[in-house]
């Protein structure tokens, strides 16, 4: 399913990304790997606020649809 | 020896707290050639033969943004000496990525691991010894903000230069991949094995702008090679790298780094987020915020006391006076001696250049001390992100927003502010728009024709409703300058929260110095030569001195006044006014009091105030073309100090003649439509 559908404080598994080559080398830049886990921390009328890697990453939902995690 | 000691590090890490650590006052900026990024450079304190480098902060090696590639240029090109590369301790997994990248170019280079005071807080521990030996590299503990470590870095780091100290390779890849990158780089087989080893894995990773520079016929077989590695890698070889990168850095993190506690812990960060950063709060604070930051620098009624100046405008006022006197004295001495009439307007308007850019310093310096406060505190990423939604209709990014504001005040120091857009095309976008945002010295000119020209009860809606339509044309000019001059994809939006973190005086006083300086001698040049042209083409004629009425001025003003006519003001007055309000829009009230029966400056005055009319514009102008001539004066050309600021910030006189341009045009199109349909209504 697409990380948009997460809810605040899930936690799950990048499985791909679906999308431009050139984004996902930054969001694999950024620690977006397949396996990697990402929390959601926050959300709001922009978009989303996760953790991955320790590190705290705002992104808007136009990209958090093209990702996907584990069901 | 001389040497070049290049700092690298991800956005956020403190690369910037720690190059100012470094150097102190004794920085240089400029731009790196053709892009408009910051190129900073500087002498260490304790040993002038050491120059530091501060490169641009960057997440990785991959082409993926203008810093990132002037990073790498500089890396694998230039070659500095060596490269500390600055790791934020308190997420040393994401941070080490970039470090593993630098690594694969080999050169010499030392791990400063920063924010150890952070990382002792949490009750983290960080074997530096192990992550060393494991590194193959200096990896030396620091806290740039306070200063601790930094002379064992740079004892390193200069130890590291000296003996051409190059970092290990690390096996970080399978035998299979391995193979394939010797056979690329084998292909290559450039002077430097390190750097065909580098470009191998560059290719690899389907990185376009190395594929570039390879020729053609081993571009063929290298592509055979790549397609043998994303077929052993299950379709993606890049991918694959990128995953053994973080692997590796998982194992090492696993043995060096001993965590007080398992799983996320809410931090203050955490807690502040959810306020600042809350679906409903967030836009009221940041219009606090915001407001705040305006009056400061701006408010005649600071404070919401009547008459109190706030800071910005005080300093102003002060710069200004002294200026005043300064320029009174010297005239007077000038005609003391009894110079000729014009040498004593050519000093005149010398010390008036000069002047310009004086007055605007100090409301530079004061924006630039809260922006760069809010910057270095964490807060004006929350901004990006919270303003977003709403920008992104526009197709600008949230933090245009700032500069637009500012741009209510003062374009000079809202055009500045436009440095902390992210990318480069909503910074060029943002500069070409934010002029249109009505600033205070325009107010003036509505001030005259609604005092003359409209009844009583309706100047406060011709003033609002000029306002207004210069946020409108700045939307639709901004669509229109998305769509067809820079054809962008804007749907995406990613960017990291660093931590909240209270700035250190000494980088928001380095800050704003720096830009105080660089508005100073980049801009200043381009306001004074203008200044004392307009000077020499409004008190000459071929004759020699004379008044505006006979000076080559109004001849140039009678020869293109014919292109104003379909704007509805085809008057030589009306078209000078607009040229001398190029020096400061308030001029052209001044202008007209002179050209239209010259009245005297207390009239003047009063005019601008909007206290009284100047009856005799009335022959030239009926509201329909007062309007237009307000409209025209509100979207055309800035003043000089502006496009003196548009010029440094665009690094370019094509960018900058682009933006003048665009600005020219729409201030043309938007009047004429005004002439043509007011005098259809009215």
């Amino acid at each position: 399913m697409p990380l948009s559908m997460m809810e605040q404080g899930d936690t799950r598994m990048i499985t791909e990304f679906r999308g431009q080559e050139e984004m996902k080398r930054h969001l694999q830049d950024l620690g977006f790997i397949r396996g990697e886990k990402v929390r959601v921390v926050g959300e709001n009328a922009s978009g989303m606020i996760l953790m991955v890697k320790g590190v705290k990453i705002a992104l808007n939902r136009a990209l958090a649809n093209r990702i996907m995690v584990a069901d | 020896m001389s040497m070049t000691i290049a700092l690298a590090g991800n956005p956020n890490c403190g690369k910037t707290t720690l190059f100012n650590e470094l150097t102190g006052s004794k920085q240089h900026v400029g731009n790196w050639p053709g892009v408009t990024v910051d190129k900073k450079d500087g002498v260490y304190k304790k040993n002038k033969e050491v120059v530091i480098l501060d490169l641009p902060g960057t997440y990785s090696l991959s082409p993926y943004s203008a810093e990132e590639i002037v990073a790498r240029d500089y890396i694998v090109k230039d070659k500095p000496d060596a490269v500390i590369d600055i790791v934020d301790g308190t997420s040393i997994e994401r941070n080490l990525y970039l470090s593993l990248q630098i690594m694969e170019t080999r050169i010499p280079m030392v791990i400063a691991l920063n924010m150890m005071d952070e990382v002792e807080a949490r009750g983290d521990k960080i074997d530096c010894k192990k992550l060393s030996e494991e590194l193959g590299v200096p990896v030396v503990p620091i806290v740039a903000r306070s200063g601790k470590g930094l002379a064992e870095l740079m004892e390193a780091a200069i130890e590291t230069a000296r003996n051409h100290q190059k970092s290990e390779r690390v096996q970080l890849f399978d035998d299979e991949l391995e193979n394939v990158i010797a056979g690329i780089a084998d292909l290559l087989r450039g002077s430097d094995p390190d750097e065909s080893w580098w470009k191998a894995i560059k290719l690899v990773e389907n990185d376009e702008v190395v594929a570039k520079t390879i020729d053609s016929a081993k571009m063929d077989s290298i592509r055979k090679l790549v397609e043998s590695a994303n077929k052993n890698a299950g379709g993606d070889a890049e991918a694959k790298i990128a995953d053994y990168r973080y692997q590796y850095i998982g194992k090492i993190v696993k043995e060096c780094v001993r965590k007080a506690h398992r799983g996320h812990v809410e931090t203050k960060s955490d807690k502040m987020d959810k306020v600042l950063t809350n679906r409903i709060l967030a836009l009221p604070i940041f219009a606090a915020v915001m407001y705040v930051m305006f009056a400061c620098t701006f408010s005649e009624n600071f404070l919401f006391i009547e008459g109190l100046p706030s800071p910005g405008v005080w300093l102003a006022g002060i710069v200004e006076s002294v200026w005043g006197l300064l320029t009174d004295a010297v005239v007077g001495a000038v005609e003391g001696v009894g110079a000729s009439e014009w040498a004593v307007g050519l000093v005149s308007s010398c010390l008036d250049g000069v002047g310009a850019v004086a007055g605007f310093l100090p409301l530079v310096l004061v924006l630039f001390l809260l922006l760069s406060f809010l910057e270095d505190s964490g807060y004006m990423a929350r901004v990006a992100f919270v303003m977003d939604r709403i920008f992104r209709h526009f197709g600008l990014s949230g933090r245009s927003f700032i500069p637009m504001l500012m741009g209510f005040g003062c374009s000079v120091p809202a055009l500045m502010a436009s440095r902390t857009l992210e990318s480069d095309k909503d910074r060029k976008i943002t500069m070409m728009i934010t002029p249109f945002m009505s600033c205070g010295a325009k107010l003036p000119i509505y001030a005259m024709f609604a005092a003359t020209l409209f009844a009583e009860g309706n100047h406060t809606v011709i003033v609002f409703s000029v306002y207004m339509l210069g946020i409108v044309v700045a939307i639709i000019g901004a669509l229109l300058l998305n769509k067809f001059a820079f054809k962008s994809d804007t749907s995406n939006f990613i960017m990291e929260l660093p931590q909240y973190r209270v700035p250190t005086l000494k980088s928001v006083l380095i800050h704003a110095w720096e830009k105080v300086k660089g508005f100073a001698i980049k801009a200043g040049t381009v306001i004074f030569a203008s200044t004392v042209l307009i000077w020499f083409l409004s008190s000459f004629n071929f004759s020699g001195m004379c008044d505006m009425e006979e000076s080559l001025l109004a001849t140039i003003g009678n020869g293109i006044k014919w292109i104003f006519a379909p704007l509805g003001w085809a008057d030589w007055r009306a078209s000078v006014g607009v040229v001398t309000g190029w020096i400061a829009k308030e001029n052209i009230v001044a202008t007209f009091g002179q050209l239209f029966g010259g009245v005297s400056d207390e009239v003047v005055e009063a005019v601008m105030a909007g206290e009284e009319g100047l009856p005799a514009i009335g022959e030239v102008f009926n509201k329909v073309s007062a309007y237009s001539y307000m409209a025209f004066n509100l979207l055309c050309m800035p003043c000089f100090a502006a496009v003196g600021a548009i010029r440094r910030e665009m690094g370019s006189w094509k960018w900058t003649l682009r933006a003048v341009g665009f600005q020219m045009l729409t201030a043309y199109v938007v009047a004429l439509l005004i002439n043509v349909v007011g005098n259809m209504i009215f």
